[in-house]
């Protein structure tokens, strides 16, 4: 904690960065902040609370945050990811952000009534990872905590799921996604749903219907998934942000398999590193077009 | 007009039963079938699926009256004309057993707006066919503040009936003429009953908790909204806020829709009404590609004045109950509270407050 | 009301198209129901939204005259989704009226006095309303000038009733095309018109201005009428902005504490100083 409170402090008083975005304790749990004062970093905090994902806040969209100058960002090894993503994709160019990557152990589901990672806590996503020491990035802080307990509940799912019937299948997303009221939290948080107009928003043609009926909701929620695809990069805050309890995290990691099965690629953290839906291969399967 | 009587567990479980094999929909906070997701007001058949005390349940009663999607009417077209049919707006009745007050009291809340005027056949058709029986709350948790906007866990305002419980059961107060139908069709439910110390322990101790979460003085919040427009808080406020409307979703006060019409066929189709929020960045934007709310401060501000100045000042209704459930669901960390307490403390008037980043 | 709810509108047969200029339109709509055809009635300035079945709704104001029964008329441009689709329509065709909604140009208030209107590109549309109220009863006002102008001359609107006006004696009518936009035989003014409306030098005494035009027009004319001795109370204009149902439910088109579809869309240059900078 000590160490990122001292780094952010003299990235900003060197004039490194402007803000530093990072995590802080508020009233009732962790929330991000945006730190422009040295006295503002020695608010700083990493533990198992700090779930949210920070570079979403680095979207040009968001003018209020562009305009406080260039940030520095403290990231887990998912959030880095997304990072990665969004330079990948020519959102932000690398120059442009100080990347202040965390070891991480896991956080947890639930970080306001919890508080120590376990079993029962940790959030599903984060058994298994393999990104708990973030690369590509300029400064590592923090102590390495043991690797998240147990298994992924989601793989479990996922599991279950793959055994069903197509129908039985649709059936389980159609009453989840019948719970939807497309509030596009989903949508706003995530860092690569960065489209200054999305398919969505669009009226002419209106490609998908903006009303929350099972029918609008399959059309939204099957294509960003397949938006996502190859994209994702697992931090699971649209299930998180979702107040209807949706479990879209299934949905992505499902699709990142498939990925992962046709093309070889796991979204990655270095941006450098090509990524299907912008690259050609020879090799490149085809069966899906003869 | 208050008439107290009691009704013991058992007697309201008949009551419930009753009601489900009268036909009745029974709507209560209960979890979903099957799964652990959060409790959520949904329609259950009978009382040990409902969880009568605990936090509010994770969305709030506002669907049961203003559905997240409607049909405002249905449109076929043949040859140049058009034939409309309406949406009905008689619907079959419905119990709500279980409301916290916060949501009762939110419905009543929005009741003047729909009414403003122009009275909303759809809205108030839902009303007309829903008795409110809450049972009064325990006090919540850290992100309750029923009592910073005027009200309390055991408000009656916006309840046809209000339970609280008590040993055994529950003390009764039958609020409004609803409510007295209500009770006198399950008379043989409910005992006479008067004053109950038991109860108003509760009471008090709810309250208690409650306050302790946030004093606020809402004539005071009021007064530096409407005087703040171009205040710098806004733009430290709205850093952190991602224009979900994860919270206007969840309100039990956020009313505001969008009308679309959708094509089922190439000749028939349907006008919907469909909820919105001021938080989304298109909900202002005009065809010319002008938006008056451009930026997340703008939109922030707006949620906050509709809700502490605008509403108040045309119905003298605090457009927000208090329940906390924006907090809950908010993924970025906004804290109404937070924000109401620092609003407070700010002077009328602009003056050297700083960005605003709490 | 409407037939089934509030938010079912009145259906309308489309008479009479007219392209006023290249990208706008005027269409004139009748009630496919004769009672209502025969009693529909509205005051000058107030809107109602337009429907097309299948696209959606839009809001323009009504751009005839109350005095003229049987029809109405609104004018519009394709901006989006809805305004492409009434495009597509021709005479005969049905679309949705539901109104009329909001306030209106306080007439009665203005009997007796003189008239000034000001107008800029469609803006002429919601003052044309009020020009044809006011002529239909001339001899209720004395003086009745009017300034409207556009980009070039073929952006002017409502141009057969731009020649009715010239050719009547009881008004005083400038038409004028920004500089640049005047074609060969143009016979009118040349210049922006905030400029013309200092030209004009309409009398301020016992007079009422309605004013509508594009934000940048009325930042620049409303300083000019001051200057004449026109105080904002006795300036009117009308205000548009995002709207759904326009009947003060649906929390969109607020202005700070106003809502545009209720206590709009006219307002005087007074209240519209009041209202804080969102629109």
């Amino acid at each position: 904690m000590q160490e990122l409170r001292e780094l952010a402090k003299k990235l900003l008083l060197e004039g490194t960065v402007k803000v530093v975005i990072g995590y802080a304790e508020g009233r009732r749990g962790v929330l991000p902040i945006f730190a422009v004062t040295p006295g503002e970093a020695g608010r700083l905090i990493f533990d198992p609370r700090c779930v949210q994902n920070l570079a979403t806040y680095l979207s040009p969209r968001r003018e209020q945050v562009v305009a406080l100058g260039r940030p520095a960002v403290v990231v887990k090894g998912c959030d880095a990811r997304a990072v990665a993503g969004m330079i990948r994709e020519s959102q932000r160019s690398r120059d442009d952000l100080v990347l202040i990557g965390v070891r991480c152990g896991g956080v947890l589901a639930d970080p306001v009534s919890a508080v120590e990672v376990s079993e029962a806590t940790v959030a599903a996503r984060c058994p298994g990872c393999d990104a708990r020491v973030p690369k590509h990035v300029d400064h590592l802080v923090g102590p390495l905590p043991p690797a998240p307990p147990g298994t992924s509940a989601l793989d479990a799912r996922i599991a279950e799921l793959e055994a069903l019937s197509p129908g039985e299948r649709f059936a389980f997303w159609r009453s989840e996604l019948e719970k939807c009221v497309r509030c596009n939290a989903c949508r706003e948080i995530c860092p690569m749903c960065f489209c200054v107009r999305c398919v969505a928003d669009k009226a002419q043609p209106q490609w998908i219907e903006s009303s929350p009926h099972a029918r609008g909701n399959f059309a939204w929620h099957m294509t960003r998934a397949l938006h996502q695809a190859g994209r994702c990069a697992a931090c699971g805050e649209c299930e998180r942000a979702c107040p209807a309890g949706i479990p879209l995290n299934l949905l992505n990691r499902k699709i990142a398999r498939v990925v992962a099965e046709r093309f070889g690629y796991s979204a990655s953290g270095d941006p450098e590193s090509p990524a299907p839906i912008g690259t050609y291969r020879p090799e490149d399967g085809e069966e899906f077009i003869l | 007009m208050t008439r107290e009587m009691h009704i013991s567990e058992p007697d309201l479980r008949v009551l419930a039963e009753d009601l489900v094999r009268g036909g009745t929909r029974l709507i209560g906070p209960a979890r979903p079938p099957g799964k652990d997701g959060a409790v959520v007001y949904r329609e259950v058949k009978g009382l040990d699926e409902i969880v009568l005390v605990g936090d509010p349940p994770a969305r709030s009663l506002k669907e049961f009256f203003l559905p997240p999607t409607e049909v405002l009417f249905t449109y076929r077209q043949k040859q140049g004309d058009v034939e409309l049919a309406p949406a009905p707006h008689v619907f079959p009745p419905q119990v709500v057993l279980g409301a916290r007050p916060c949501d009762a009291a939110a419905v009543s809340v929005v009741d003047k707006v729909m009414d403003w005027d122009y009275h909303d056949e759809l809205w108030f058709g839902r009303r007309q066919a829903t008795t409110i029986v809450s049972v009064a709350c325990s006090g919540g948790d850290a992100s309750c503040f029923c009592t910073a906007v005027g009200l309390a866990p055991d408000v009656a305002k916006g309840s046809d009936v209000l339970l609280v419980p008590v040993e055994g059961g529950f003390h009764a107060e039958i609020l409004t003429e609803k409510g007295e139908v209500f009770v006198a069709a399950h008379a043989t439910r409910f005992a006479a009953g008067g004053r109950s110390e038991a109860a108003m322990a509760y009471r008090a101790a709810a309250r208690g908790k409650a306050e302790a979460n946030l004093r606020a003085d809402p004539a005071k919040i009021r007064a530096f909204l409407e005087s703040s427009f171009e205040h710098p808080i806004w733009e430290g406020i709205a850093l952190r806020c991602h224009g979900c409307g994860a919270c206007a979703f969840v309100c039990p006060t956020c009313h505001c829709f969008d009308i679309v019409d959708e094509a089922e066929s190439v000749a028939t189709g349907a006008r919907r009404r469909n909820w919105d929020t001021c938080q989304a960045a298109k909900f202002t934007l005009h065809g010319s590609g002008h938006n008056p709310r451009k930026g997340q401060d703008c939109r922030i501000r707006q949620r906050l004045m509709h809700k502490f100045a605008i509403y108040p000042g045309r119905f003298q209704e605090i457009l927000c109950t208090g329940c906390g459930r924006c907090v809950r669901i908010c993924p970025g960390g906004m804290d109404l509270l937070e924000m109401l307490d620092r609003i407070g403390r700010e002077p009328a008037a602009p003056g050297e407050a700083g960005r605003g980043a709490p | 009301m409407n037939g089934g709810n509030l938010y079912q509108p009145h259906l309308v047969r489309i008479d009479e198209i007219v392209d006023e200029t290249v990208d706008t339109r005027t269409l004139k709509l009748t009630f496919k129901d004769p009672m209502l055809a025969a009693s529909f009635d509205f005051k000058a300035g107030q809107f109602g939204e337009y429907s097309v079945f299948g696209s959606g709704e839009c809001t323009f104001c009504i751009a005839s005259a109350p005095t003229r029964k049987g029809y109405l008329e609104c004018s519009f441009k394709k901006v989006g989704r809805v305004t492409a689709a009434m495009r597509e329509l021709n005479v005969g065709d049905t679309m949705g009226f539901r109104g009329p909604y909001g306030n209106s140009f306080p007439l009665e208030k203005m009997y007796g006095k003189s008239l000034v209107f000001v107008a800029g590109g469609i803006g002429l549309a919601p003052v044309r309303c009020v020009i044809q109220n006011a002529l239909d009863l001339r001899d209720r006002f004395k003086d009745v000038t009017i300034i409207c102008g556009a980009r070039s001359v073929g952006d002017l609107v409502y141009k057969r009733e731009l020649d009715e006006w010239a050719a009547r004696k009881d008004v005083k009518l400038w038409q004028t095309v920004d500089p640049g936009g005047e074609t060969g035989g143009w016979r009118g003014e040349i210049g922006f018109v905030p400029a013309i409306v200092e030209k004009a030098r309409p009398g301020a005494i016992d007079a009422f201005a309605v004013v509508c035009g594009p934000p940048i027009m009325i930042k620049f004319a409303l300083p000019v009428l001051n200057g004449l001795g026109f105080k904002d109370d006795a300036i009117y204009t009308t205000l548009e902005n995002r709207m759904k149902c326009g009947i003060g439910k649906c929390g969109r088109c607020n202005i700070g504490p106003v809502y545009v579809c209720k206590d709009g869309p006219v307002f005087t240059a007074a209240e519209i100083k009041g209202l804080p900078p969102e629109f």
